[in-house]
């Protein structure tokens, strides 16, 4: 299936080199590299959604809870035990695999609805457990990571374009892992579960085993992302890292806006969600609290109304039209 | 006595609970959309509420019936404009579209009415009945019978009204209703547009003793959900018995845990009860 | 006679307050094609959708070469080589034919193989020409058959056939029935569901009838015909 052709291997290697160099045309401290750095890493969130959520069409609004558990255990093992964030980030995929395990086992009946209500719940569980459990997690006031001398063990680097390749390689790897499921025994048997659960069953898919392979796979890449952001960020707080607006839902529209489903699909939204909200945010903070959310809202809704496939199915929708004119 | 003080106290919130899951369940029920936008509406009829009280003097109890009618309004716009288009779309974009109001409505209000707390005093707010050895604090118990009475008028309006009627009819068997005459279109607006009001209603009766802001929507959303979640969801009946459940459970868990676990508990339930009794405690969907 | 190969024993199912099947035994050996007939609500879709696994009966067995399927999942029974096709056709409508067909063969097979077994068939039906179309985009008559190539993907033992004909015209549904006797030489056990009275008289060697969710007769088409209980199913039922 879908062998590339010369010409779009070619095309691929092109773009590859261009996101390798692209850091030599910033300020290696600045700004705008950091954007970059947060739409690739929100891109490879958004892929890790994609797939329980593209694939098996199960709307997760929980991610916040992996994600959240990835920024803690690594920073919590650095803090208390010097473990290098890198082990860090095995120990946080090892227990995002493990929650999305105990969350899939009473949620993996439902669907639709009722699905993304229960896995929102879990996500605000979390969110209460990380605010209450001062002890552990430092409570609301947030926990920060231990500042050091750059280091490659310590994932701590002292221009923000190391982090720049760092998310580009994690986002990479994500979209293999996405792209890699989609063509395997995995991704046809969950494409079945999402178009007629039951029909799947009877001629042979164990839908249960099904999602919760895929729901373990995702909350494991959604947990190491959650290290990354921890150490790019070196501070965190529970509302932040376990917060339905800004990651739950955050990833979930970064992947619609771009196409939910397909490989690329993330990346687009990404860099138009990420960028338009820096800028919004640029723009209107000084004037009022609130207006750049209101336009990440607003523009939400928009593509639910428009096109709710995304920017993915914007080209085939010319292609089309443009096909109509000619006869 | 505690815990039958506690109980009491629960019956109390819970009745103002149920009003405000109503008008959930009701979407739900009618045109199959769970309404993630829905306790921002709760917050719009907390501020009709103080508005009214900061302006004109009303006391919030008696903004209550405005909030009604100014939220009812804005429903219908909403649905007209915005949920009607994705009500055969793929669940996902249901879900978003009202991801996406949640956000709007909140931020707007955060533009619109600053993020400050606003909260009215009423002479009553701090007097409470005593009942032999029971107290019940009189904001409570006004809350609850303005929710009472709320409850019993929209359960008149579905029983013996032809467009209550109407509206049932189109739950359970849309093909059938459109056969018989009824415009489905019109029936969804009304059913939004009643479901929103009345939670706003239930905004407007609990500012007594609740301080009103942009965000307190967040408070309510996944309480609301557990309420209809409890008594099945699109189930009105199923609303009042979950809100009344969700109050005690809420105030019982006062004795046990510390006040940051509350929410905790009932997440514990919710996700519980959708897990193991999807359709309900009570078992009947619709 | 050696164990058939299905083996059904007073199976009953209960919704609420509605007995959908009671006491309902029937024994299939392999090769055979049995018809299952009887007026609507009868509970043929819920006998099937019970031999399958989707719904638990309340009690009997159901034994596949004698092993009991109660209980089981419908992939474990699918595993254990009985599948069926679905009365208004599930197909998968967002996916191409062949990939529709493609992941009835994941259960045994990688999708490399599953693929090259599905393109076979596919051609096995008959519609090899449509297997890049999208499911969405075919015909009644194709998407049956695309259902029933899916079906046979699982290299199934038993094949449960739930109204396949019934989108289909004359013509079709003689080439339909050519096919399903082909694949009877082929060594598949067949059971049918079937309005078409004609068309099963002439397919099956054996019917069985039910009403109410009970077996009321068993035999050949010839004596099933003769019979005055299911006369009197049928003649009762458009007399009402």
């Amino acid at each position: 299936m879908n062998r590339l052709s010369p010409t779009q291997w070619l095309g691929l290697a092109a773009l590859a080199a261009l996101a390798i160099a692209l850091p030599f045309a910033f300020d290696p401290r600045g700004y705008g590299i950091r954007i970059l750095c947060l739409a690739l890493l929100f891109a490879a969130m958004a892929q890790a959604w994609n797939i329980v959520a593209g694939l098996a069409n199960q709307i997760s609004l929980g991610h916040a809870a992996f994600f959240g558990i990835g920024a803690y255990t690594s920073t919590l093992l650095l803090i208390h035990f010097g473990v290098s964030p890198w082990l860090g980030m095995v120990a946080a995929a090892v227990l995002g695999g493990i929650a999305a395990l105990l969350i899939s086992l009473p949620t993996m009946r439902l669907r639709g609805h009722y699905f993304a209500l229960a896995t929102l719940a879990f996500g605000e569980v979390m969110r209460v457990i990380g605010n209450s459990w001062g002890g552990l997690t430092g409570g609301p006031v947030g926990i920060s990571v231990p500042f050091s001398q750059p280091n490659f063990v310590l994932l701590q680097f002292r221009e923000t374009r190391s982090y720049y390749w760092l998310m580009l390689a994690a986002l990479i790897l994500v979209t293999l892992v996405f792209i890699a499921i989609k063509r395997s025994r995995l991704g046809y048997r969950l494409r079945a579960i999402k178009e007629n659960a039951d029909a799947a069953e009877v001629i042979g898919v164990d839908t249960t085993r099904t999602k919760i392979i895929a729901a373990v796979i995702s909350g494991a890449l959604t947990a190491s992302l959650g290290t990354l952001y921890a150490q790019f960020q070196f501070f965190f707080d529970p509302d932040t890292v376990f917060g339905v607006a800004s990651v739950s839902v955050r990833m979930a529209m970064i992947a619609i806006v771009g196409g939910i489903g397909t490989a690329a699909g993330p990346v687009l939204g990404a860099f138009f969600v990420i960028p338009l909200e820096e800028v919004a945010n640029q723009v209107f903070s000084a004037q009022a609290a609130g207006l750049s959310q209101l336009v990440f809202g607003v523009l939400l809704i928009l593509v639910i109304l428009v096109e709710p496939r995304g920017f993915m199915a914007i080209g085939p929708r010319i292609k089309r039209l443009l096909g109509k004119g000619d006869r | 006595m505690a815990v039958v003080q506690a109980i009491l106290d629960g019956l109390m919130i819970g009745g103002v609970y149920a009003v405000i899951s109503i008008g959930l369940t009701l979407v739900f029920g009618v045109m199959g959309i769970v309404n993630f936008a829905q306790a921002e509406f709760l917050m719009l009829g907390m501020f009709v509420a103080y508005y009214a009280w900061a302006w004109l003097g009303l006391d919030p109890l008696l903004a209550a019936p405005l909030a009604f009618v100014v939220v009812f309004l804005l429903g219908a716009a909403m649905q007209r404009v915005l949920i009607r288009r994705v009500l055969k779309a793929p669940e996902v974009a249901q879900i978003f579209l009202t991801v996406g109001l949640l956000i709007v409505l909140e931020n707007a209000a955060l533009l619109m009415f600053g993020s400050s707390f606003r909260s009215v005093s009423t002479p009553y707010q701090t007097s409470s009945l005593q009942l032999g050895p029971l107290f019940v604090s009189v904001p409570y118990l006004a809350a609850f019978a303005m929710s009472v009475a709320s409850g019993l008028a929209l359960w008149i309006f579905l029983k013996s009204s032809w467009f209550g009627r109407a509206m049932r009819a189109t739950a359970q068997d849309p093909m059938a209703a459109r056969l018989m005459g009824i415009n489905a279109d019109r029936m969804h607006m009304l059913a939004f547009a009643l479901g929103v009001g009345l939670t706003a209603f239930g905004g407007a009766v609990i500012l007594p003793y609740l301080t009103a802001s942009p965000t307190v929507g967040a408070q309510f959303v996944v309480l609301m959900f557990t309420v209809v979640v409890l008594g099945g969801l699109g189930s009105v009946a199923g609303a009042v018995v979950g809100g009344l459940a969700v109050g005690i459970i809420q105030s019982l868990s006062t004795l046990v845990f510390p006040i940051q676990l509350q929410n905790l508990v009932l997440f514990v339930v919710f996700i519980g009860v959708l897990a193991f009794r999807p359709k309900g405690l009570l078992g009947a969907a619709r | 006679m050696a164990t058939p190969l299905l083996q059904v024993s007073g199976i009953g199912k209960r919704f609420g307050g509605l007995q959908a099947l009671s006491n309902v035994s029937l024994t299939v050996g392999t090769g055979e094609i049995v018809g299952l007939i009887g007026p609507n609500g009868a509970g043929k879709t819920t006998l099937f959708s019970t031999l399958v696994g989707l719904y638990k009966p309340d009690s009997g067995s159901i034994r596949l070469d004698g092993r009991d399927l109660v209980g089981l999942k419908p992939h474990r029974i699918a595993a254990a080589g009985m599948v069926k096709t679905f009365q208004n056709v599930a197909l998968f409508l967002d996916s191409s034919v062949l990939d529709n067909v493609l992941t009835g063969g994941l259960m045994r097979h990688s999708v490399e193989e599953a693929r090259a077994l599905a393109r076979r068939c596919l051609e096995r039906v008959g519609i090899g020409a449509i297997a890049d179309k999208l499911a969405r985009d075919l015909s009644f008559p194709e998407r049956a058959r695309v259902e029933v190539a899916r079906a046979l993907c699982t290299e199934p033992r038993i094949l449960l056939l739930d109204e396949a004909m019934a989108a289909l015209n004359h013509a079709e549904m003689d080439e339909f029935m050519t096919l399903l006797r082909q694949l009877r030489e082929e060594g598949l056990t067949l059971i049918v569901v079937e309005h078409h009275m004609r068309a099963i008289m002439s397919l099956c060697e054996r019917l069985v009838v039910l009403n109410f969710g009970q077996m009321i007769a068993t035999g050949t088409p010839a004596e099933i015909a003769r019979d005055p209980a299911v006369v009197e199913a049928y003649l009762g039922r458009s007399a009402a």
